[in-house]
Order: C-alpha cells, then sequence, then structure tokens
C-alpha cells in the first residue's frame, strides 16, 4: 500500500468510524442490552435485578393483553398496510398524468404526513366524537343514527385504522409517483401502439416495473405500522377515548409494562417479540418480493 | 530612587490584593444572594396559572429567584417523571400524587422532608391525620400536601326543577331514579341528555376510580387491608363489588340513563347534555370559564350502606437532583400560605390540603364549594393504598370494567356480573402475590 492509498484509507476510516460509534452507541447498543435486559427480573432502579431466564417469555404468551395487543397489532398492520399501499398506488396513478391541478392534488394528499401526529389525531378524536363530531353528522344526513366511534371495540379499530391510513397514504404516493415517472414513456407508447388498454398497461408495464419499489414501499408500511402507538396513546386518553383494550397494540403494551408498571425486563422482551415478526415479515416480503422478480 | 520603586510596588500589590480578599472573603455572601434558578414540574394544567402567580409573589421578596414552571396532562406528565426521576434530569420541584410517586419513593429516588418542612407538616391541626398517614412511608413523611382532588356530586338545577326534584339526591338508590327521570331522548329513543354521566371509557386508572365512588359507599373498596400489617387483596370480591356493577350495567342497559354514544364528564355537564356528574372541585373553575351562566350545584356523595368520598392529596417533592433543596422547600412552604391558597381555589378551584385556613371569602362567592370542603364524622374520607403497585391494579380494573361496561349480555345477568368480578378479583390479587404484599 503506497502512503497516499494509505491517506485515502485514513480519511476514509476517520470520515466513517464517528458515524458508525454514534450509530453503535445510539441504535445497536441498546437493541442488545434490550436482548439481555428480557432475561432479567428488573425494577425502577435496577434493570438487571435478577436473572431469570426465559421467565419473561414464557410469561408472554400466558398474558392475554400481551396475546390481545398482539392479534391487534397484526389487524392493523395487515389492513393498514394493504389499505394504504393500494390506495396509495391508485392514487399515484392517477396522478401520473400531468394535468393542471396535478401538483394541487399532489400537496393536499401529501399535507397530512407533515402534519405531526399528535394534533392529527387530536383532531380525529373530535372528528370521531359521538355528539358533536363530523363524521357523525356527515352520516346522519344519510339517516344514520349517531355511532361511539371510539367508543364501542368493533370500531374502534376501524377508526384508529382508518386515520392512519389517511395520515400515510401521501408519503407511499410521493414513492409510487417518482417510481412511475421514472418508467420511460417509450415502454408506455409501445405497449398503447401494441393495442394494450388502461388497464392492461397498468397490469403488464407499469406494475412489474414498480415492484421494487412496491417492495419498499410494503416494507416500510409493515414496520411503521406494527410501531403504531401515538394515535392509540392519544386516541385512548380522556373520558370520550377509545377503550383501551379495544386496539391495545404492541409498542402501547410495553410502554404500559415498561413506564406506567416499570417491568421493563417484561417489557423487554415483548419488544425482542416484536422486533422478530418484523424482522419474519420483511425477510418474508423481501424473498418472495426478490423471487418474482 | 530603589526605595522609591520598592514602596511602588508594595502599594500596588497592596492595591492589587485587597479587592481580591475582599471578593474572597464575601464570597459566601456573594453565593447566598447570587441568582437562584427553581425549576417546578406539574401534572395539571389548570395549576400553571397559580404557579406562575405564586412565583411573582414570592420574587417580591426573593428578586434573586427565577422560575421555570411547566405543567403536562397528568399521563404524560408521568411518563415524563417515569423518565427523568431515575435519571437525575427531573424538575427542582415536582407536582404529583403520593400514589403516582410511590414507585420512586420505594426505590430510594426521592428525598424524605427535611427537618423544618417536617415541623411545619406536622403543626397541630395544619392537615388531617388521613394526609399524614398517606404522606408516610417508612415512618417518613414524604411530600408538601398542596392541594386534593375531593368528590362531589355536581347537579344541573333547571334540570332537576324541570322533573320536580327540590333537590339532590342523598342515597345511590334515589340518585339511579333521579337519573331516570332526567335523561332524555329523541323520537327514536336515542338517549340525547344523560340523567347521570358514569365514567364508562378511556386508558389508564380513571375508570377504576369512579367505579371507587359506588362502590364505596356500597360498602367495598379496591383494596382491603389483610390482617397482617401492610399486606392487601381484592376489597370488590364481594356483594358491594357486583352491586357496584350492576348499578352501571343497569343505568346503560336496563334504565338506559347512561349510553356510550354520548358527551360525557364535564364537557357533557357544561353543555347541558347530562344532569349530574361525579367530579373534583376543579370543575368549578372550568365551568366560570366556559359555562359560566350554567345553573348548577354540587352536593356530598350520595350514601348507600355507608357515606363517603375519595380524597387524593396532591404533593410537592424537591428531587434529589435540585442543587437549591432549602430554596426550593422555601417556595414549597410559600406556596401553602393563607393567601396563596385562597388565591388558588378563588382562581383554578382546586382545594388546598390545608384545613386550617380561612376560606370564607371564596365559599361566600362560590358556594358550589361548600360541598368539597364539608365534613361530617359519618362521611368518611378514602383513598388511594400508597403502594407501588396500585396503578397497576387501578388501570388493569379500569379495563375490566370498561369491556364489562360494553357487554350487553350482562344486563340481568347476576352470574356474568359476578365472574366479572372474580376474573377482576384474582387479577389484583395476582399482581399483589407479585409484588409480594397479598394477604388474606
Amino acid at each position: 500500500m503506497n502512503r497516499m492509498e494509505l491517506q485515502k484509507r485514513i480519511f476514509a476510516y476517520s470520515a466513517v468510524i464517528p458515524v458508525v460509534l454514534i450509530f453503535a452507541f445510539l441504535r445497536v447498543v441498546p437493541i442488545f442490552q434490550n436482548f439481555l435486559y428480557s432475561f432479567f427480573n428488573s425494577t425502577v432502579v435496577d434493570p438487571m435485578q435478577e436473572f431469570i431466564g426465559i421467565e419473561n417469555y414464557k410469561e408472554l404468551f400466558k398474558d392475554n393483553l400481551f396475546l390481545l395487543s398482539l392479534k391487534n397489532t397484526t389487524l392493523f398492520a395487515l389492513f393498514v398496510t394493504v389499505f394504504s399501499v393500494g390506495l396509495a398506488l391508485l392514487v399515484a396513478v392517477l396522478l401520473a398524468t400531468k394535468t393542471a391541478l396535478g401538483g394541487l392534488f399532489e400537496t393536499l394528499y401529501f399535507l397530512p404526513v407533515i402534519t405531526p401526529m399528535v394534533p392529527v389525531a387530536v383532531v380525529w378524536k373530535w372528528i370521531y366524537d359521538p355528539t358533536y363530531g363530523l363524521l357523525n353528522y356527515c352520516l346522519s344526513l344519510f339517516g344514520i343514527k349517531p355511532l361511539g366511534w371510539l367508543v364501542y371495540p368493533d370500531l374502534a379499530i376501524w377508526a384508529i385504522i382508518i386515520m392512519s391510513v389517511w395520515k400515510v397514504i401521501g408519503y407511499n404516493m410521493i414513492i409510487f409517483l417518482v417510481g412511475i415517472r421514472d418508467i420511460p414513456d417509450s415502454y408506455i407508447e409501445a405497449a398503447t401502439i401494441d393495442g394494450g388498454n388502461k388497464f392492461q398497461v397498468f397490469r403488464f408495464i407499469i406494475l412489474p416495473l414498480l415492484r421494487p419499489i412496491l417492495l419498499f414501499v410494503t416494507i416500510i408500511s409493515t414496520i411503521n405500522a406494527y410501531n403504531v402507538f401515538t394515535q392509540v396513546f392519544i386516541m385512548t386518553s380522556g373520558p370520550q377515548g377509545a377503550p383501551g383494550n379495544a386496539v391495545r397494540t404492541l409498542v402501547f403494551d410495553i410502554y404500559e409494562n415498561a413506564f406506567r408498571y416499570f417491568k421493563t425486563g417484561y417489557a423487554a422482551s415483548e419488544a425482542v417479540v416484536l422486533f422478530l415478526i418484523v424482522l419474519l415479515l420483511t425477510l418474508v416480503q423481501l424473498r418472495t418480493g426478490g423471487k418474482e422478480r | 530612587m530603589k526605595r522609591t520603586l520598592k514602596w511602588t510596588a508594595v502599594i500596588t500589590i497592596v492595591v492589587l490584593l485587597v479587592p481580591s480578599l475582599v471578593m474572597a472573603g464575601g464570597g459566601k455572601e456573594t453565593k447566598t444572594a447570587g441568582p437562584v434558578k427553581l425549576s417546578l414540574w406539574g401534572g395539571f394544567p389548570e395549576m400553571e396559572a397559580f404557579y406562575k402567580y405564586a412565583a411573582e409573589e414570592y420574587r417580591k421578596s426573593h428578586p434573586n429567584v427565577e422560575f421555570t414552571i411547566l405543567t403536562h396532562p397528568l399521563r404524560e406528565f408521568e411518563q415524563k417523571l417515569s423518565a427523568t426521576v431515575p435519571s437525575n434530569t427531573a424538575a427542582d420541584i415536582i407536582e404529583i400524587s403520593m400514589y403516582a410517586n410511590q414507585k420512586f419513593i420505594e426505590a430510594g429516588l426521592i428525598p424524605e422532608l427535611p427537618a423544618k418542612v417536617k415541623d411545619y407538616f406536622l403543626a397541630p391541626n395544619r392537615f388531617s391525620d388521613f394526609v399524614k398517614k398517606n404522606n408516610t412511608y417508612k415512618d417518613k413523611l414524604y411530600g408538601l400536601p398542596i392541594f386534593q382532588g375531593r368528590t362531589a356530586l355536581f347537579w344541573n338545577k333547571k334540570m332537576f326543577q324541570e322533573a320536580g326534584f327540590s333537590g339532590p339526591p342523598k342515597t345511590l338508590t334515589e340518585m339511579a331514579q333521579f337519573a331516570k327521570k332526567l335523561a332524555k331522548y329523541d323520537a327514536n329513543g336515542n338517549l340525547i341528555r344523560s340523567g347521570h354521566s358514569l365514567r364508562l371509557s378511556g386508558q389508564g386508572s380513571g375508570v377504576a376510580e369512579k367505579f371507587w365512588f359506588v362502590l364505596y359507599p356500597m360498602g367495598g373498596s379496591i383494596l382491603e387491608e389483610s390482617k397482617e400489617k401492610g399486606k392487601y387483596h381484592a376489597g370488590y370480591n364481594n356483594d358491594a363489588g357486583r352491586r357496584a356493577l350492576k348499578y352501571y350495567i343497569d343505568a346503560l342497559y336496563v334504565d338506559k340513563w347512561d349510553s356510550h354514544a354520548i358527551k360525557h364528564d364535564a364537557d357533557a355537564f357544561e353543555l347541558e347534555l347530562t344532569a349530574m356528574f361525579f367530579r373534583e372541585s376543579w370543575v368549578i373553575g372550568d365551568i366560570a370559564k366556559k359555562a359560566p351562566n350554567l345553573s348548577y350545584d354540587t352536593a356530598p356523595v350520595p350514601a348507600d350502606v355507608r357515606w363517603g368520598r375519595i380524597t387524593n392529596p396532591v404533593n410537592l417533592y424537591v428531587t434529589r437532583s435540585c442543587k437549591n433543596p432549602d430554596a426550593a422547600w422555601d417556595f414549597a412552604m410559600f406556596l401553602n400560605e393563607e393567601k396563596n391558597l385562597v388565591w388558588l381555589l378563588d382562581n383554578v378551584g382546586w382545594l388546598p390540603v390545608r384545613q386550617d385556613i380561612n376560606l370564607d371569602s371564596v365559599l361566600a362567592k362560590k358556594p358550589q364549594f361548600k360541598a368539597f370542603v364539608m365534613s361530617d364524622p359519618k362521611y368518611e374520607e378514602f383513598g388511594y393504598t400508597v403502594i407501588a403497585v396500585f396503578d397497576e391494579i387501578m388501570t388493569k380494573l379500569a379495563e375490566r370494567l370498561v369491556a364489562a361496561y360494553l357487554d350487553k349480555s350482562l344486563a340481568n345477568n347476576p352470574s356474568g356480573i359476578a365472574k366479572v368480578i372474580q376474573d377482576a378479583a384474582n387479577e389484583t390479587n395476582e399482581i399483589l402475590k407479585r409484588a409480594k404484599l397479598y394477604g388474606e
């Protein structure tokens, strides 16, 4: 290795190492620490008070609240991912053709993404209000009687799914839009000349070429959906809030065990299960998406 | 010449040294009189006005003290404390109930009261025995009480008059009868005004606390102390617990004077969407702001086999990370001065804990406070059991109650109600066993 090469390497490492160290300190170390804590009984001052092996994990699968959270989160993630990806793709296809008002619509769809989750959740709580809510008012125009959107368990989870899909659709749409606009016009023109209608162009040209982006959006949406917390926390608070268990999700359960009851070891084991689920789903998506490619 | 130079040097040294020595000698005084910064965090946003008012008053005699006051909604505040108290990054003074702070106290993260504040706390007749017991852990006193959550019944005078009632209900049975008559329905039979707004939903322990308001007069409680001191078991797996749950279920599905699909709590009362509800005194201040023309009054919680109200004192604690604990405690005691507490009741609506002060000037202007300050030997006070797992017990019971209130099949179903109560009590007892606090 000559002097020049050595200098280059020193420069490269000195640029990269601080970032890697910060990342390791802030991200990798806490993940390993979390794994470690999951094998301990813990208190507020001593996260490793007593080694209990896999007791926390055994307890998890006997805990009805954890199982309920797992079920609710999976339901939430499934529907939010399917609807937010599906609708975002539809909107992106519609907006891909450049029109006079296209920019305005893109902005309108993207606005919820840049609005912070807390005020958004508060506003939706008002929309769902049983007495003065906008949604019940609109439904009353069609003769539908008022519904306790956030109160009845069957409705509460759907109310939060609707709000979450609305919030994320713009983000997915922009990514799809970039992908669609990146497809060379010549491909679409060729398909049209060959007699393909709009659906066929979408099905056989746009969709296959969008597959890597579709995979990326699906993975990101799944990860985000499994980590749902803020909207659940806001919408279940106060006397008009949703019943906690009806919309209890994994991160909410982790929060409650860690920061309300200080069962940090137990909460750590829940976080490990969440991590493994998301990891597994990501691998499955990568594998299936990759194969078809 | 040399001599002149020598003297010049000596004088120069003396001139330079004297101010330095004076400054060094006066260092202590400078430090005391120098700026002192105090931060205060609270979990009741409406209290911010009080702390700011009091801070300004305090600064008139202590201009060197600067304050940073921050309040948050209670649940977010509890979360903030969870992250900051163990890491020594909380404010100098925190305002929180004893039960919510207990986990930190048991972990040794909150200092006990210093001797001077302890003497102030224990002054004859200043605080009730209930409060003294509430703030004691292992024979040590923690936290200086500032205000308290006491419950009373708010009732709408206009609605009662229209329904032909001359005054508020005196018993729980009467309360249900009144509520049935006060409820209003639209042409399709949908409830549009509840007779009594019950707490039916929402996260946290609030639902269980409100259930307790009915449970206690019926003879039950959340926890009962066992024969062995310091050990407990569920106090609601009994006739009182079943009757209290039936009271709610009947209200929703049998007599239908309350419903999930209608507005609840203070908002409902202020909008005249309910005729009655239970709440603490802060609602009086809230009504003054939001519905000043509302015709209402308050009354003691109705009785059943016994008579009682919940009392939940909120305290000021100086944290172990506070750099000026003497100044912080001095301010905490200043907040407890009579003139400040009168201001608190008059302007914010929270009830002071001190019982040796004269609140007549406020009561004359706002008679609705009378139900909160009234005392009667038969009117018992009950409160949160000061153990670290009490919040978990309440929150988990609340979740079960929320689910039960949504279960229509519990109407006219005594065995279903008994099962809900039994299952909830089993969970409560399991939590106590895990914490090694269970006793038969």
